[in-house]
């Protein structure tokens, strides 16, 4: 099956699948972004991170960009000039509490599908996508049983490999764990694929990421498909389902973020919060004084490059943060 | 009284003025010398040198008098409308309705330079999470929360979507402040595919057919929350002559810029044509005067053509400029390094087509909204500039970087790359803080290349 890759959680899998090619929403590893063409003072590391995780990914067929962050949409013009397989930039509004809101979303998905079609796609009937919709369904049902049961960073490194692969570790639950530490929540840019040592961290310092926001983690994971809807207008629902119910920051207003971060942090009991952003990530970077304000639990900003999970500086910081949580 | 056109300083305006004065200079309401400006907290007015006509110390006085204006027009009851990002489509219909004033909070950026870092809302964007990895327009946030510029909107829109990031994030802060804001979505503009309907968009873009209708509906939003806000109808009439008079302001600002930027002589600098483009933005809270000040403007334009006058040399190199200037005082710069603008995109050139006036009014500001170069990509609008430096002969392109602005961070080489294949003029690109003194040997050294280049590129 033809591999298309693409890194936003707002580009439906089961869709892509349901056309016949294969989904892999990646986590891009280390990249230098000096190195990027095109690249000067100001570039987000993880835009820069993913078109240089592209031009290395000799499998992949074509590549999905969005239009959720400038940069990222800036990106799609960039793979443009130097990548020579084809690049489909999914325009996902920023607003979404209106008509007009969804139908480009809608009007977005669609094309998609006749680019897929161009790829070698075939477009699938109502059935066809509704049975892709509940096997995803399920492995995410799958996925969400395993949180709480495995170690923190095992369950997102499970929901980073379900998005690569499609698939969930049959062994994931195998795994003995016992929550302990104190319970924080991570939120924020989504990780690189060599950044998950930052669950090593806050758990060697004595916290534990009891709910994992950021955007490569759970809460872009789309809610269970109303049965139902499903059945009646899988396509419908798969739309509503990723463009009315996955909270994020780049959304206006953004209030739907602040309302599951809450409900969920009371549900796990989370103690403080972590949020984590790229350098130059405007949207998640402008969150951070507000998330203070409004929340009630302690909230410590990181900022982060490219290259490494973090530095010696924000290790500090973490640390300092869960010895004062103690 | 008709002096050779030059450039003068702050002093010595206080001496023209008084000339001019002598001589019986008719001024309108807002008019005065230059410096009372200074008094009034604009520091850097003293750090410019400016044109000495009559003409533009009205589109000074025109422009520094806005917050006065926009706090007159809530003392006599009229509606305010803070129309954030779009620049130029939202102020169009508000205009078109009596009784309401339309301004730009975004303009709030060039306060830090104009007084010179000394209104303390910089430190306030800092307190809000905002700091200065964040384009300058977060000098917003604190006029808003000081009150002290402009009066808060009674209705405050923000188009989002294919806009930078910055200005997106600072308006979601201000929004999580408890100001209300209507947001509409603009989408990220791009070629029709094979099976689309194209529609050609003033400027010479072109988009989707859907992409127009999404944008029209979303401007209807705007169209009956303005309705709201007074309590009547905005009428396709009353939106159609809307149209017209935004146009007669596009038509003057269009005439101006070909004399200026093709006369072979410069007539007016740099700086005051910086003023001039962006009244057409949201005519400085004043549609009628707008339209005044730029005709009084353009006479002299005219006259200085006509007479082969002007206020720089002859051999000063044509230089095409790319973004707006956080500091002013950069245009003086490129001037004294024997530079002269011939051309500009100061991210707002879709606000110099004309609207279509043979469409209903609402298909047609959809397509001028979409029309925008910075809601396409960055090749589109390469192509644009590549066609006004044709048209302009520039001999060379700066482009002018904007602290922190996410479109800044690729832009830039696309545009560089662009230029060099299709026009093959040097490019240089600078990047320009709020205050940029301490960079100014920086700079100066990179016009002056610039500019040498060009020159020399003369004689092969």
């Amino acid at each position: 099956m033809k591999k298309l890759v693409y890194s936003c959680p707002f580009v439906p899998a089961e869709w892509i699948a349901a056309h016949g090619l294969s989904p892999s929403r990646i986590l891009p590893g280390p990249a230098d972004v000096s190195a990027f063409a095109g690249a000067s003072a100001g570039v987000c590391p993880y835009a820069a991170a993913f078109l240089h995780a592209l031009s290395r990914d000799d499998e992949a067929e074509a590549a999905v960009l969005t239009t959720v962050c400038d940069q990222m949409r800036r990106g799609f013009e960039q793979a443009q000039r130097t990548d020579r397989r084809p690049v489909f930039l999914l325009n996902v509004p920023s607003t979404w509490q209106t008509v007009t809101a969804q139908k480009i979303y809608m009007s977005e998905v669609e094309r998609l599908g006749r680019f897929l079609i161009r790829l070698g796609g075939k477009k699938p009937s109502a059935d066809e996508l509704a049975s892709v919709m509940r096997e995803y369904d399920a492995r995410r049902s799958g996925l969400r049983e395993a949180r709480g049961c495995v170690a923190p960073r095992r369950f997102s490194e499970a929901i980073a490999q379900f998005h690569r692969e499609g698939m969930v570790d049959p062994g994931l639950r195998e795994d003995a764990y016992t929550p302990h530490g104190i319970p924080v929540a991570l939120i924020g840019s989504p990780l690189m694929s060599h950044h998950f040592p930052i669950f090593d961290l806050i758990e060697s310092g004595g916290g534990a990421v009891v709910l994992d926001a950021t955007e490569s983690g759970e809460r872009t994971m789309p809610p269970p498909f109303d049965r139902r809807s499903l059945a009646a207008d899988p396509f419908m629902t798969l739309v509503d389902a990723y463009f009315g119910q996955i909270p994020d920051a780049f959304r206006r207003p953004n209030n739907q973020l602040y309302q599951w971060l809450k409900r969920e942090s009371a549900e796990r009991g989370a103690r403080g919060v972590i949020l984590r952003y790229y350098t130059w990530c405007d949207k998640w970077h402008a969150e951070l004084q507000r998330m203070k304000e409004w929340s009630e639990a302690p909230v410590l900003g990181i900022s982060t490059g490219a290259d490494k999970a973090l530095d010696g500086h924000a290790i500090s910081r973490i640390e300092s943060f869960l010895e004062m949580l103690k | 009284m008709r002096d050779a056109p030059r450039q003068i300083t702050l002093e010595e305006w206080d001496a023209r003025y008084a000339e001019l004065s002598a001589a019986g200079m008719q001024e309108p309401t807002y008019g005065g010398p230059l410096r009372r400006h200074v008094g009034e907290g604009d520091l850097r007015l003293q750090n410019l040198r400016y044109d000495n006509s009559a003409a533009s110390l009205r589109l000074w006085n025109f422009l520094l008098t806005e917050e006065d204006r926009l706090h007159q027009a809530r003392a006599e009851g009229r509606k305010i409308v803070g129309a954030m990002k779009d620049l130029g489509t939202v102020p169009v219909m508000a205009y078109s309705l009596p009784g309401v004033a339309a301004f730009y909070p975004d303009g709030a950026w060039w306060l830090p330079c104009i007084m010179e870092d000394s209104t303390g809302m910089l430190p306030i964007a800092d307190s809000l999470g905002i700091d200065e990895s964040f384009c300058p327009v977060r000098a917003m946030l604190g006029a808003f929360v000081t009150g002290g510029h402009f009066p808060i909107p009674d209705l405050l829109t923000c188009s989002v979507g294919a806009t930078c990031d910055d200005f997106s994030a600072i308006a979601q802060r201000l929004n999580s402040l408890g100001y209300p804001i209507l947001w509409w979505e603009i989408p990220s503009r791009r070629h029709p595919e094979p099976d689309e309907m194209e529609i050609r968009l003033p400027g010479g873009f072109s988009a989707p057919e859907t992409q127009v209708a999404f944008v029209r509906a979303e401007l209807e939003r705007i169209r009956r929350a303005l309705e709201d806000l007074v309590g009547r109808r905005l009428t396709e009439d009353a939106l159609s002559a809307g149209i017209r008079a935004a146009n007669r302001v596009r038509r003057l600002l269009s005439q101006l810029r070909r004399l200026t930027y093709t006369a072979k002589i410069c007539p007016l600098p740099a700086l005051e044509m910086l003023v001039a483009e962006m009244l057409a933005i949201h005519f400085c809270s004043d549609r009628a005067e707008a339209r005044v000040v730029l005709e009084q403007l353009l006479r002299e334009v005219r006259e200085r053509v006509q007479a082969q006058q002007g206020v720089l040399s002859k051999a000063s190199a044509r230089v095409f400029w790319v973004n707006p200037v956080a500091d002013l005082r950069v245009m003086n710069l490129l001037e004294e390094c024997g530079g002269r603008i011939c051309g500009t995109d100061y991210l707002f050139c879709h606000v110099l087509d004309k609207i279509p006036e043979n469409l209903s009014p609402m298909e047609a500001l959809a397509r001028i909204a979409l029309a925008d170069p910075m809601v396409g990509t960055a090749a589109d609008r390469a192509e644009r500039i590549c066609r006004d430096i044709l048209a302009f002969h520039a001999e060379a392109l700066v482009i002018s970087r904007i602290p922190g602005a996410s479109h800044c961070a690729t832009e830039g080489e696309v545009i560089r790359d662009f230029v060099h294949s299709r026009v093959g003029i040097p490019v240089i690109e600078i990047e320009v803080p709020p205050v940029s003194d301490s960079y100014r040997s920086t700079l100066r050294t990179r016009l002056e290349a610039l500019v040498e280049a060009a020159k020399e590129r003369r004689r092969t």
